[in-house]
């Protein structure tokens, strides 16, 4: 799933490190969700969402366009 | 962004390496050894030049690989500026669990627990009851409480997930991989199944998909 994780910790000066210690997660966490390979659950989705005080779905994007029936 | 977080992804791959590296360094070993052994067994006369060129390569090699681990790990700690408190947690876990592993190996060596004609653990030879019983209480009981906590309060989300997916492909070779062997041994073709080589291969799989997942 395409994400803005990468963006808004530039925002912050954060270094995946940095983020991973916020979110309690290793490096290779943060780092495969912010290449798309890893789809964070939902908890720790809303700990972002927390994290950067912004809705998931502005951190990220599930490429629905609204053409599908869902 | 930061060098750190590009080098972040190339970590898996330098992990990979080293592991490599590491198998060899014990085949080398094995090498070496066997090489001597065979020596031994066919009089124990003094090296001829030709020996000492042979061992000298080997010995080269192993060093190299050494060397090759050496600057791989040097190249990830430069790279690994800042850590996660999660991830000083795994890898101190990570350091005990070689640093036990090597001690206790060590000390069943020396204490004679572990005989060098056994072969080798992973083999059906007889073992003494000693050392079965060491190895049954590690593998039963202290490593099942490793697991527990290792799961509980060390991995991460997304190195569960690897977990699970390894686990999961692990089982469908398990199930593909017996039966096909058994077939293969009714019809002549194999030995009989062996449990222990199927359990090995469980774990292989298991580790090259969450090797894949947590790293690449």
């Amino acid at each position: 799933m395409k994400n803005q994780l990468k963006v808004l910790r530039a925002i912050r000066n954060w270094s995946q490190a940095d983020l991973g210690e916020h979110l309690d997660v290793s490096r290779q966490a943060v780092n495969a969700i912010e290449t798309g390979k890893y789809d964070p659950s939902l908890p720790l989705a809303f700990k972002i969402s927390r994290l950067f005080d912004l809705p998931i779905e502005q951190i990220f994007d599930d490429e629905y366009t609204g053409e599908q029936d869902v | 962004m930061f060098d750190a977080d590009e080098n972040t992804g190339s970590n898996g791959l330098r992990i990979l390496w080293m592991i490599l590296c590491g198998f060899g360094i014990v085949l080398l070993s094995g090498v070496i050894t066997g090489f001597l052994s065979v020596h031994m067994a066919e009089g124990g006369s003094a090296l001829n030049t030709t020996d000492y060129a042979i061992l000298a390569a080997f010995i080269s090699l192993t060093l190299a690989l050494a060397f090759a681990i050496w600057r791989l790990f040097r190249q990830m700690k430069r790279s690994d500026q800042k850590v996660p408190q999660r991830e000083k947690v795994y890898n101190r876990f990570l350091i005990g669990s070689f640093l036990f592993g090597g001690v206790t190996g060590i000390v069943l060596a020396l204490t004679g627990s572990f005989d060098a004609t056994e072969a080798s653990l992973i083999s059906n030879n007889a073992m003494s009851p000693m050392l079965a019983i060491i190895l049954s209480i590690s593998i039963g009981i202290i490593v099942p409480a490793i697991t527990f906590y290792w799961h509980k309060n060390v991995v991460d989300e997304q190195e569960e997930a690897a977990y699970r997916l390894g686990a999961l492909i692990a089982m469908y070779a398990f199930w593909f991989i017996a039966p096909v062997w058994w077939f293969l041994w009714r019809g002549g073709m194999l030995p009989a199944i062996d449990g222990i080589a199927l359990y090995f291969i469980t774990i292989f799989v298991a580790l090259i998909v969450w090797f894949w997942k947590k790293y690449l």
